[in-house]
């Protein structure tokens, strides 16, 4: 399967995507209104060659979706000369097919990002491992912290309603007090790809 | 074997859109057990989630056994529970 202009052209855009999404919207706008960018990042987008194009892979159900594409979101609305269409995993597996995680799973949000004429450049994956390796740090911080809520790798029905209730909100508190880093490693880690690929 | 109806808890990934699963076993569950189930408690959670529990026992854990449950097995614990046959 070769990616074409036909085949681009299917593609939505982001605002589209937004538009079109049928649940998270919410969140999803929230988290682009609290998207610090960098300014390397930026000069560095902006310092790619004209006619980049940026393949997303996406669903609206997915959080890694939600936390992450509003980044590459924002920093589309600074460089407009990026091209950014969004494909529903779902519907193109084929194109999943290309870019699994770890060659085996189908991970999202993807970003491929293309020349002109379709050559690929690179691509990204998820989210940055070091957002999942801090999460897990922080998640066994809390469960440290709180010996009622009992070993991170047991069921959590088990658990009584309310101490479940608290964990379940202590949980989101992290992820919600870890956004700045997560959105600034993702940042990073695009930074990193696109001085790879600068043409 | 309890004869009592049963309580199933479905604990399952919200972030990751594993609700069509949740739902589609739960559906399952009340068509072919009825009032023999005391109560389906559906959890949404995180970290890749899909765990299964009958009467507190997991029958099934997306970590420990991978994927999501086949829904015959989920069936047949919760009928080893209740010590019902199979519905014709």
């Amino acid at each position: 399967m070769t990616l074409d202009r036909a085949r681009w052209d299917k593609g939505i855009t982001y605002d589209a995507f937004k538009g079109a999404m049928t649940r998270n919207q919410e969140r999803f706008a929230q988290n682009e209104s609290r998207v610090t960018l960098d300014p390397e990042t930026v000069r560095q987008f902006r310092s790619l060659p004209e006619g980049v194009r940026i393949l997303v892979l996406a669903e609206d159900w997915c959080g890694d979706v939600v936390a992450n594409l509003p980044v590459l979101g924002r920093l589309a609305q600074e460089v407009p000369t990026l091209d950014v269409r969004v494909f529903l995993r779902d519907q193109n597996l084929d194109l999943m097919e290309r870019w699994l995680n770890q060659g085996k799973y189908q991970s999202i949000p993807v970003f491929v990002f293309f020349d002109r004429d379709f050559r690929e450049l690179g691509h990204w994956i998820e989210r940055p491992a070091s957002v999942t390796e801090r999460r897990a740090q922080e998640r066994r911080k809390i469960f440290a912290a709180h010996p009622e809520f009992g070993s991170p790798d047991a069921p959590v029905d088990q658990l009584p309603e309310d101490v479940r209730t608290r964990l379940q909100a202590e949980l989101q508190k992290m992820r919600d007090d870890m956004v700045p880093f997560a959105n600034a490693e993702v940042q990073r880690e695009l930074r990193d790809l696109v001085s790879r690929v600068a043409v | 074997v309890t004869g009592k109806p049963v309580k199933v808890k479905i604990t399952y990934c919200a972030e990751c859109g594993y609700e069509p699963q949740a739902l589609d076993l739960t559906k399952a569950l009340m068509y072919e057990f009825g009032t023999q189930i005391a109560a389906i408690e559906i959890i949404p959670w995180e970290s890749g989630t899909f765990d299964v529990s009958v009467d507190g026992e997991l029958v099934h854990s997306m970590r420990r056994d991978g994927g999501f449950p086949q829904q015959a097995t989920v069936k047949s614990a919760v009928r080893s529970r209740i010590g019902s046959a199979p519905a014709v």
